[in-house]
């Protein structure tokens, strides 16, 4: 019954839908942990920040965004107003912008609606899996039914882990001590996610000039480094990848 | 900040998550990319997570501090080897919180 719910009634495409649903779920399984450290962090800091519990829930249960939510916080605490918390949420978000377009090429034929709902629960690590495993793919193959649903299923697969361990970091956040330094915590998790991602000398040059950047306008207002350096840095690993591929005669 | 107001942050957060998740995804059709730079945006993520977790590691008190003083620094350097040794995130944040709390307590 829920089955067909999921997957439709034709038992072949059903069938297909479930594969790749279950591929993709099990391809983000190495990163839920990370997802959940930092959902668990996240749900404490938004207690600790004088959210009401009520309050806390709504805000993982729709904004869904553990970078933005952690970069309002602070402004929320200090009472700041409400446009300038959107506009540095905004600003962290940027880079999702530059996801949206990495993701265009293979939900494009999808209603507007269903490419709505998955742009809305795609983040950085669900970015990451699908790029990893699609990047290279024909052409032709782009936004194939197996495509899609893989994506689904990674984003089935983090939205709840996510989800679950916000929502028990809402509820025990009291019992936390800040001494344990739980925040560090997820700051490892997202490094252990990170470093496999620099797998190639254009991701390795990219991350690296990011990451100075990053550190160099780590003042910067409103967090306008992290656009710059994400910028800069896909600029880098873009024109290396080109570097090399003259380098071996391919480009 | 008042219950209204926290309200409005986070409805206002929500259409945040929404618009910039979706800026390509609505608007691609008008916004044509060069096959290069679509192929070139796969290092994004890599680029945004190098730069989300930078400055927490080697900005201390809006000071670079690459340092031993730094314990974030001393305890990223310890879970960067572990990663690269093991490939286990669980490895690599227990080596890292081990290191963060020997830091703490051994480190000035």
């Amino acid at each position: 019954m829920i089955e067909r719910v999921l997957f439709g009634r034709q038992p072949g495409l059903a069938q297909l839908r479930r594969e790749a649903f279950v591929r993709g779920a099990r391809a983000v399984a190495p990163a839920l942990l990370a997802t959940g450290v930092w959902g668990l962090v996240t749900g404490v800091a938004m207690v600790k920040t004088g959210l009401t519990e009520w309050q806390a829930l709504g805000m993982t249960l729709t904004v869904f965004a553990g970078t933005a939510q952690m970069a309002a916080l602070p402004l929320i605490a200090a009472d700041a107003p409400v446009w300038v918390v959107l506009i540095t949420a905004t600003v962290v978000n940027l880079r999702f912008v530059i996801f949206s377009a990495t993701l265009w090429p293979y939900l494009r034929h999808l209603p507007l609606a269903r490419r709505l709902a998955l742009g809305y629960v795609t983040a950085d690590i669900a970015a990451a899996v699908f790029v990893a495993r699609y990047a290279e793919a024909p052409e032709d193959e782009r936004g194939s039914t197996e495509q899609v649903w893989f994506l689904l299923g990674v984003t089935s697969a983090i939205w709840l882990a996510w989800q679950v361990l916000s929502i028990a970091g809402i509820f025990i956040a009291g019992g936390i001590p800040g001494a344990w330094g739980l925040d560090f915590a997820a700051i490892l998790a997202l490094l252990g996610l990170t470093l496999p991602m620099i797998n190639s000398r254009p991701a390795l040059a990219g991350a690296a000039v990011a990451a100075v950047i990053a550190v160099a306008a780590a003042n910067f207002p409103l967090k306008l480094g992290l656009v710059a350096a994400v910028i800069a840095g896909t600029a880098v690993a873009m024109v290396t990848e080109v570097a090399f591929d003259r380098v071996r005669g391919t480009g | 900040m008042s219950a209204l107001e926290i309200w409005s942050t986070i409805l206002g957060l929500t259409l945040v998550t929404l618009v910039t998740r979706n800026v390509f995804l609505v608007l691609g059709e008008l916004l044509p990319m060069p096959e290069r730079l679509q192929h070139g945006l796969r290092y994004a993520p890599a680029c945004a997570l190098a730069a989300l977790l930078a400055p927490e590691l080697l900005v201390q008190q809006g000071a670079l501090a690459p340092t031993l003083a730094n314990h974030k620094f001393v305890a990223g350097l310890a879970a960067i080897a572990t990663m690269l040794a093991t490939r286990s995130i669980v490895a690599t944040m227990a080596v890292g919180m081990a290191a963060f709390t020997a830091a703490r307590y051994f480190l000035v």
